[in-house]
């Protein structure tokens, strides 16, 4: 059997605000329990992947703490494990800190796992994807490379600043940028398989070129002079890809028709545990349509929500599509409505807080 | 180097009276309070008190409890230094294949597991009781008084006193006098079967005890009187704080209907920090519906709630189908309570379905077990 190890690519531009100013977008918490990168790391754990690397492009501390030896996902067999993959030395350069000089410091990894394939992707785009399907195709096709891409009809309003795909056949002849002008494109979701003696030669040939090329402009480039395949992946896809989207996405998976496409059986999504006891629902508690994670105490109206792990909500507290991260207080008979409110933070003076268009955002430890 | 203590959990009983939840588990290993098993309480007080050695004694349904235990990893126990050891009872060179005749005949069993260790005090404590307390604090109060044994004390209800194992003490604390179940009790310290032993003296008291045949092996029963009998100094601990031993199908309902409310145990950590460390299984967040009510009740990751749900405690993965009412009951994890389904004053055990329309124990004067699928 072929060897395979992945790659998880936190090498990119999207932020969330306030979320990502003091972490990485791979840690910012997720539907009460999860952080974002647990989708990926929980496919490749899935998928039969022992090995893993993390490119961390900044903030690494909360990563570090999130991921542990890699066991919450499955990856400690003593023949694999997480690797967290930092670049220290561009940390602070924007234009260098990119996933290629990342793969070239961290060259190592790839050369010790002896792995015949690499599959990459990125923890932003939430999906469910079973990278050994990918992967048996990519054997089948003979190619060298080959990029994942999902067909949508929703290209106006997701995905606008993604790749897309221009394909010929199931050759990828060209990439470009969706700029949101059309509603169907073959979108990039920036998830490859490439034999790992073409990475290799990728990640020197792409430094000729350009010491500012990532992986993405490399294949962008090569795209006219290397055969790239497409593989057309059909299952649940969303991406997370700015303030507004987190927001957004959260809220779909209240609907059940949305969340029983991730949380599926056969397909668990781990995530690092922290024996928080149950939730505790107190007289007053009127909870409904919401997420909600363990260690919570409600004891007011909670309606549309995601409340992370030790929330509290105060007694007559009325908090309507919100999401209110780990051990956040909302004060009795506070008001709130369309908040994101970060880890730690205390709702206590300002009782009535209402986001108007964007959710309104309370920093991490705030008292407000 | 030896250690400074050891714990051994006795974890090995049946418990009878609990009916079905122990046809195929040990008591120890019973679910509690919506995410937890009984001996989540014991080993997380032992990882809280700085106890990093800690002996499980099993014999009942061994499997699953060894299992759960597994080498303590759930509890921070699995450490170079730390360890939780499963002792169940078995074949041993010397003697051949014997059970655990009582609770000191089990630690006599393990003297040479405790040798290995050459700890100075020993810890016994047992498998099925649900409390936070702080043992370190215990074994600084045995130091202190010079203690041989150190029986940790609750201070119960006269009317309660004839229930348990009742330790008549002097003004100084020290015991004088030990008597099971009184009919007229002479004081109202009941024996939570909590024991701090200086080793030297344990091991002295188990050998001696393991001699003599009259002995029911016991430490109630024959380790404390004779101690007593040679004018050792035992010590009464007195705790205060919620201590409850859920020997019954009542009173496992009961311990967990406590947790609803605030003054009792204190699961969440608002005045100590001391975590309760358990299995966490890999579940979704809770989904509450659109139609859903909850009040008053504990409900874990995993649970989807269309119903309504009041005074209950619901474990992981449970699911409450519309129009659904559960009320005043514990829904052990994977419980499927259909559309229209009621359920009252009931635990309901592991993946029981609670078919659509049924009415369960509306009466509810008593609590009901619900422990197959037949209704």
């Amino acid at each position: 059997m072929a060897k395979v190890v992945g790659i998880v690519n936190l090498h990119s531009d999207v932020t969330y605000k306030g979320l990502t100013e003091k972490r990485p977008v791979a840690s910012v918490s997720f539907l009460g329990r999860y952080g974002i990168i647990d989708f990926v790391l929980s496919n490749m754990s899935n998928s039969n992947l022992d090995t893993v690397g993390v490119l961390i492009k900044e903030k690494p501390r909360s990563l570090f703490k999130h991921l542990g030896n890699g066991n919450s996902w499955n990856f400690n067999s003593k023949s694999g494990g997480v690797s967290l993959l930092y670049n220290e030395k561009y940390a602070n350069n924007p234009m260098y800190n990119h996933d290629i000089n990342n793969l070239v410091e961290n060259m190592e990894f790839i050369q010790k796992s002896k792995a015949d394939y690499v599959v990459i992707a990125p923890a932003h785009i939430i999906t469910t994807m079973n990278y050994a399907d990918v992967v048996e195709a990519h054997v089948k096709s003979g190619a060298e490379i080959t990029m994942v891409y999902q067909k949508i009809a929703n290209a106006n309003e997701a995905f606008v600043g993604s790749d897309y795909l221009k394909l010929k056949g199931k050759q990828v002849v060209e990439i470009k940028k969706n700029k949101g002008n059309r509603k169907e494109r073959n979108i990039s979701l920036e998830t490859y398989v490439i034999n790992t003696k073409v990475l290799l030669k990728l990640v020197d040939y792409a430094k000729k070129i350009s010491s500012f090329f990532d992986l993405k402009d490399t294949l962008a480039y090569l795209c006219d002079e290397r055969e790239i395949k497409a593989y057309e992946y059909r299952g649940f896809a969303r991406c997370i890809d700015s303030y507004d989207a987190y927001y957004k996405v959260s809220m779909e998976f209240l609907d059940m028709d949305v969340n029983t496409q991730v949380f599926k059986s056969g397909w668990p999504i781990f995530t690092n545990t922290n024996d928080t006891p149950p939730t505790k629902y107190l007289k007053n508690a009127k909870v409904k349509k919401s997420f909600v994670a363990n260690g919570a105490i409600v004891d007011g109206e909670v309606e549309g929500c995601i409340l992370s792990r030790n929330v509290v909500i105060g007694k007559n507290a009325v908090v309507k599509n919100c999401i209110i991260l780990n051990g956040s207080k909302v004060s009795p008979n506070a008001h709130l409505e369309n908040v994101i409110i970060d880890k730690d933070a205390r709702i206590e003076k300002k009782k009535e807080l209402i986001g108007e268009g964007e959710p309104l955002y309370v920093k991490e430890g705030d008292v407000v | 180097m030896g250690k400074e203590i050891v714990a051994m959990i006795l974890a090995g009983g049946r418990g009878t009276r609990l009916e079905a939840l122990t046809a195929k588990v040990a008591k120890p290993a019973v679910y509690f309070g919506g995410k937890y098993r009984i001996i989540d309480f014991p080993l997380s007080n032992c990882a809280n008190s700085g106890i990093d050695v800690v002996g499980v004694l099993t014999q009942y349904e061994s499997v699953l409890l060894g299992t759960y235990v597994g080498a303590g990893s759930k509890w921070g126990l699995d450490g170079n230094n730390s360890l939780a050891a499963i002792l169940p009872a078995r074949e041993r060179g010397e003697v051949g294949a014997t059970w655990y005749a009582g609770t000191a005949d089990a630690i006599y069993q393990n003297i040479s597991f405790l040798d290995q260790y050459d700890p100075e005090y020993v810890l016994i404590l047992s498998g099925d009781h649900i409390y936070k307390m702080d043992y370190a604090d215990m074994l600084a109060a045995h130091k202190a008084k010079g203690a041989d044994l150190t029986v940790a004390v609750l201070n119960v209800s006269l009317k309660e006193a004839s229930r348990f194992g009742i330790m008549n003490t002097n003004k100084d604390g020290t015991i004088y006098e030990f008597e099971e179940k009184p009919a007229k009790p002479k004081s109202t310290l009941a024996s939570m079967g909590i024991y701090i032993f200086t080793y030297k003296e344990l091991r002295k008291y188990l050998i001696q005890d393991a001699k003599d045949e009259n002995s029911k092996h016991d430490f109630g029963m024959n380790i404390i009187p004779s101690m007593l009998n040679d004018g050792k100094t035992l010590y009464a601990y007195e705790f205060a704080g919620y201590w409850k031993d859920v020997g019954t199908v009542e009173s496992l309902w009961q311990a967990n209907m406590d947790l609803l409310d605030d003054k009792e145990l204190d699961l969440y950590n608002i005045k100590k920090d001391w975590k309760i460390y358990t299995e966490d299984t890999l579940s979704k967040p809770q989904i509450i519906g659109e139609e859903a009510c909850i009040k008053h009740s504990l409900v874990t990751q995993g649970c989807i709630v269309n119903g309504d749900v009041e005074g209950s405690v619901l474990f992981n993965n449970v699911y409450i189908g519309e129009g659904a009412k559960v009320v005043d009951s514990v829904l052990m994890p994977g419980v499927l309570v259909e559309e229209g389904a009621e359920v009252y004053k009931s635990i309901v055990d592991e993946g029981v379905v609670i078919k659509a329309k049924a009415v369960i124990n509306k009466e509810a004067k008593e609590v009901e077990l619900v422990s197959d699928n037949s209704r």
